[in-house]
């Protein structure tokens, strides 16, 4: 009995590694790993048809592999057995920065490239990749409301909270824009910036008395998921289709019938499938020995442009930015 | 004749609505001032409509002061039976009216108030400590089991029941429109059926009963154990009822964001003169006081509070009125003994 036990064990042991090996052997070149914050979100089920979609373009053994739950233990035991693997490169979006610093420089010691995205704050990486500069996106947005807005008229800032950090940096480089690109539009001066706590209710009501008490006011630039489709809801409601608009962030499938009724003319995003392809071609860049200065090109949508962040030498900020609008809010899946 | 009318000016003195009632007026005509758009028609019908939700609740948070305790878990309970109503009803395809969302979400408040009334009324422990205590248990069923997310799709009966309306009102200047919901008859139905109860029935007086003395209405008669556990259930279906207006109107459910309404809707039901150590206060306080928080809520704008201060501004005018009602309180305890006193001398 024992004996036959010991056999199986054996066996089982052996036979993944005679896999594994027949693996390694079919596909050429570097081994790739993106392991994302889980594998259900639909924003990183998005980011696997990037990944899949540069591995048949390049034939490099790339491909992305998740936890089944968001958990940032599990995902530190994952890339412990990568590392055990010997992959030659890991690409890692982070649950929580703090408990990956060790798991990543054990990492780098074994001589793996590591490449994070949204893990601006992390130290053991080679390169960090960010969609874009706060300040850029900020633009971006104001682009796209000036447009709806037909470049003239009064409009305000939304924010989640006054403190917070990302949503507050987008506005100030919002109305930079404006004053630099738009000199037809004026930001309302009694109420430059409204909270709404990241819930659509508080946006909904909010927009309500703003259109009330100020009937001048045409478009609010919403930065919070929850601003532009809460202020929508107040537009449709108020009889101002048309005549008042609003453009933020704000995901796909939850906005279709808001942008597909034209009470939201587009939205801004940014796409996790390219954000997915982008981490894999700066880690090719980098196991290919090549320098990463200056203006970065990754051949990637969005991502042919990225700099260095100011005073950083580690994270890289590209022009990831997408326009969801009624033609493409299905293309997603999330 | 003379003295009849100073009487009641004496008695109206003593209670708190008439107070909550000028603060009410002040606010609306300091509003007006400010912004010339309160009194218009779309406004009120703005104000009514983002009232119909919190005053729900109000209702329930009122009968659970009143007999004494307190519950901090009408948010977690209501997000928990709408959420899973919901889901269940995307889950089955149902294409049908909101009656059986409503039903469902009944069903499943009245099985989350009964855990509540269980452990208080039966097991008599501690209202705050229980409601913290399921407060959490049903945010993490929400979070583990359900696995919750923002539902951005609702069964067609509730999305088109939330977005029909009684009538449309619309402000000739500016040309806005507001429409006033349908839901607002759900909280209408239950304002009237709460204050028939709580005015006529023995369950009503047994509540004000329990929350004076739970010994005295104990030794009178009222069934204080099941008195406290049918109320629970009571209050688990009304909160859920709220719950679905709340989805209907807002067209998506999501799982968190009634969490936190629990400390401005009683603050607003004590700021209606409702002691918060039970057994005394009315409905139509409750409901100024709560109607007073609504439009703070959503009138800084137009006030021209700035964003910066809005939260300073919601605090004090809590700090204020919670104060004047329990000023009214000690002073009316003080009458009381004042009273007995003599009455004993004599």
């Amino acid at each position: 009995m024992k004996k036959i036990l010991v056999l199986m064990i054996i066996v089982l042991m052996v036979v993944p590694m005679v896999f594994a090996a027949g693996q390694a052997e079919k596909k050429t070149g570097y081994e790739i790993v993106v392991v994302p914050k889980d594998a259900s979100n639909p924003w990183f089920v998005r980011m696997k048809v990037g990944v899949d979609e540069y591995a048949k373009e390049t034939g490099l053994n790339v491909y992305q592999k998740g936890t089944a739950q968001i958990d940032a233990t599990l995902q530190a035991q994952l890339i412990q057995d990568l590392i055990a693997q010997g992959v030659d490169a890991l690409c890692v979006v982070p649950v929580d920065l703090e408990s990956l610093e060790p798991v990543l420089s054990q990492a780098r010691k074994a001589g793996i490239v590591v490449i994070t995205h949204e893990g601006a704050g992390l130290e053991n990486v080679d390169y960090d990749i960010e969609a874009f500069s706060n300040a850029g996106y900020g633009a971006f947005i104001m682009d796209n409301l000036a447009e709806a807005m037909n470049f003239e008229g009064v409009y305000t800032t939304m924010v989640a909270s006054l403190t917070n950090g990302s949503h507050n940096e987008w506005a100030d480089a919002g109305v930079a824009r404006q004053k630099e690109a738009y000199p037809k539009m004026q930001l309302l001066a009694a109420e430059k910036r409204v909270e709404s706590f990241d819930n659509g209710d508080v946006a909904y009501n909010g927009a309500k008395e703003l259109f009330k008490k100020y009937p001048k006011l045409k478009g609010v630039m919403g930065t919070s998921s929850y601003d532009a489709p809460g202020v929508a809801r107040a537009i449709e409601e108020l009889g101002l289709i048309g005549k008042a608009f609003t453009s933020g962030t704000g995901m796909p499938l939850d906005n279709a019938a808001l942008l597909e009724s034209g009470v939201v003319q587009s939205l801004t995003l940014w796409d996790p499938a390219l954000a997915g392809k982008a981490m894999i071609a700066l880690a090719v860049k980098v196991l290919d020995g090549e320098k990463i200065e200056g203006v970065v090109d990754l051949g990637v949508d969005g991502y042919t442009n990225m700099k260095f962040k100011k005073g950083s030498k580690t994270v890289l900020e590209g022009e990831g930015w997408i326009v969801i609008n009624a033609k493409n809010v299905y293309d997603f899946g999330f | 004749m003379k003295s009849t009318i100073s009487n009641t000016l004496q008695k109206l003195s003593r209670r708190n609505e008439p107070y909550v009632f000028l603060v009410l007026m002040l606010l609306c005509v300091l509003i007006e001032i400010r912004s010339g758009q309160f009194f218009s028609s779309n406004n009120l019908v703005d104000i009514a409509s983002a009232f119909a939700v919190p005053g729900l609740f109000a209702i329930g948070a009122f009968m659970v002061i009143i007999s004494g305790g307190i519950d901090v878990s009408f948010p977690a309970l209501a997000s928990l039976s709408v959420y899973a109503t919901t889901k269940f009803l995307l889950d089955v395809n149902y294409q049908g009216g909101v009656w059986l969302a409503i039903l469902i979400a009944l069903a499943l408040g009245a099985i989350l108030g009964a855990f509540n009334g269980l452990f208080i009324g039966y097991f008599r422990l501690p209202a705050l400590i229980v409601t913290l205590g399921s407060s959490s248990v049903f945010k993490g069923i929400m979070q583990g089991a359900l696995n919750s997310k923002q539902l951005t799709v609702i069964p067609i009966g509730m999305k088109n029941f939330g977005t029909s309306s009684l009538f449309i009102a619309k402000n000739p200047v500016s040309g806005l429109t507001s429409r006033m919901p349908v839901a607002i008859l759900a909280f209408l139905i239950v304002l009237f059926l709460v204050y028939f109860l709580m005015r006529y029935t023995m369950f009503g007086r047994g509540l004000y009963g329990i929350g004076g003395s739970e010994i005295s209405a104990h030794r009178a008669g009222f069934g204080v154990r099941n008195t406290k556990f049918i109320m629970y259930v009571m209050v688990g279906m009304i909160a859920s009822l709220a719950g679905v207006m709340r989805v209907c109107m807002m067209q998506q459910a999501h799982p968190t964001n009634m969490l936190g309404m629990e400390m401005n809707i009683i603050a607003g039901v004590v700021l209606g003169g409702t002691a918060i150590t039970g057994g005394r206060g009315t409905l139509l306080g409750c409901m100024l006081g709560t109607l007073l928080i609504v439009i703070v809520e959503n009138s800084l704008i137009l006030i021209g509070v700035p964003t910066s201060w809005k939260s300073v501004f919601t605090g004090l005018l809590i700090i204020i009125g919670t104060g004047v009602s329990a000023y009214q309180v000690s002073r009316m305890n003080r009458v009381r003994s004042v009273e007995t006193v003599a009455k004993e001398v004599v």
